[in-house]
């Protein structure tokens, strides 16, 4: 009982999560402004940012309906925060289980239908329309995204995320014999989370702020923070997945390995999205659904026919 | 106790975390090319943690430049009401302050505090990016003294 409440708020629960997501975000506010020879914000930044916007007035429009607007990022945080409790951290995860990966890509994608109905709910030009780019943008990389991951899970013969993990240590991590897969997970992650240059949804220069447009206060405060628990969950994954080889007897190196693999995904991320430009959504579904799907079915046949 | 401590934490966090939004009502342009200075390596306001916000949902601060026209007295006000509270308004540069050349004109109001209550008044023509950091900093030194 008491075990188990440690587990859900302490570690690998909330706290943990929140604080690697604003960690995660000034990690990568840094890198971009270093990439950008600036300075860069102090460390403390998010956290002021998220202490400032539970303070603010709660605005939405009048004709919204405050409840579900309320309710839409909280059901988000709460999916991205489960999602995070089965991804091992460090070879640790109490909850493990056959068949989670499957749970937390079904989760993953909660925020982006919620991101959607919150800007169709909330009645303005820009959130409708960024609503509406955000569903057409989840059907375009969900599809590769879901291959790309099924890759290690048949080279492992295990659905289990941990089981994944394990099966690295006598085959090799998977990122050697599925680049392409690794390249397809990576596309379709940076889609999920809206980076650049995949931010149709939250373009600042076509659309304002997406379907956020309308949202002060807390409600954005929470938007803010599911954003940043979800890309922690989904580097977690990505590091289980494909590099794998983070768990030792010793719990120090285990941690150390599993901290380099962070950066290293955190790193690739904030140089993508520092040198790439933003697509246009319908060249986003064409290339979506002309190259990067063919090329994830075809990394999967060739997973299947090495395995067999 | 733990009431003022919690007031003070809050007080640090507004300080540190500006959000601009910047509304151009009818000037020449000259200050806004300084204010979008700002962004450049060469003064980087993030490093306070000012941000530029696009819409005024999110935003804390709002930067005006250039006379208010009769034409965009309307716009004006509208951002400023769709800003959540606390606000507050920057006047930047000798057209927002006043009027500037513009004073006295048939099409144009005056300065922005004809409109919205102004907190800080930033002369100048145009008014140079050190100015309006000068002017930001001094604006985060009231947050944090007010109470």
């Amino acid at each position: 009982m008491i075990e188990g409440l440690f587990y859900l708020l302490l570690f690998p629960g909330l706290v943990f999560q929140v604080v690697c997501g604003l960690g995660f975000e000034w990690v990568d506010r840094k890198l971009l402004a270093l990439f950008q020879r600036r300075v860069g914000p102090p460390w403390y930044q998010p956290l002021a940012d998220m202490i400032k916007l539970f303070g603010k007035e709660d605005l939405l429009p009048t004709q919204a309906n405050d409840l579900i607007a309320s309710l839409l990022p909280l059901i988000s945080l709460s999916a991205v925060l489960t999602a995070g409790l089965y991804v091992p951290i460090a070879g640790f995860s109490p909850f493990s289980f056959e068949g989670d990966l499957i749970v937390i890509l079904f989760l993953m994608s909660v925020p982006t239908l919620s991101y959607y109905l919150a800007g169709i709910l909330s009645i303005g030009i820009y959130s409708v329309l960024g609503g509406g780019r955000s569903l057409l943008q989840y059907f375009s990389y969900e599809v590769p995204f879901l291959i790309a991951l099924s890759g290690p899970a048949v080279a492992a013969g295990s659905w289990s995320v941990e089981g994944i993990m394990n099966a690295q240590f006598s085959l090799g991590s998977f990122i050697l014999f599925q680049p392409l897969g690794f390249l397809l997970a990576l596309i379709g992650l940076i889609g999920k989370l809206k980076r650049d240059p995949l931010d149709i949804p939250s373009a600042k220069s076509e659309v304002i702020g997406g379907s956020l447009t309308e949202y002060t206060g807390a409600k954005l405060a929470f938007w803010h923070l599911v954003m940043n628990v979800q890309a922690v969950v989904g580097i977690f994954l990505m590091i289980n997945l494909f590099l794998g080889w983070t768990k030792f007897h010793n719990p120090a190196i285990a941690l150390a390995v599993f901290v380099l693999e962070v950066l290293l995904i955190t790193g690739v991320l904030s140089t993508t999205s520092a040198v790439f430009a933003r697509l246009r959504i319908d060249q986003l579904a064409g290339f979506g659904w002309r190259i990067l799907v063919p090329l994830s079915i075809a990394q999967l046949t060739f997973v299947i026919l090495m395995g067999a | 106790m733990l009431k003022q401590w919690m007031k003070k934490t809050y007080r640090w966090a507004q300080k540190k975390s500006l959000w601009v939004i910047h509304f151009n009502s009818g000037g020449c342009n000259g200050c806004d090319i300084e204010i979008l200075d700002l962004l450049t390596p060469r003064y980087d306001v993030e490093r306070l943690g000012i941000i530029a916000e696009a819409s005024p949902r999110h935003a804390d601060v709002l930067l005006c430049t250039g006379p208010v026209t009769k034409q965009t007295k309307d716009g004006l006000w509208q951002i400023y009401t769709q800003m959540p509270s606390p606000k507050w308004v920057v006047a930047v540069g000798s057209c927002s302050n006043t009027g500037g050349v513009f004073h006295g004109s048939d099409t144009v109001l005056g300065g922005v505090d004809k409109i919205l209550p102004v907190d800080l008044y930033l002369p100048g023509c145009p008014c140079r990016p050190e100015a309006v950091i000068e002017g930001l900093l001094e604006l985060q030194k009231r947050i944090s003294e007010n109470d």
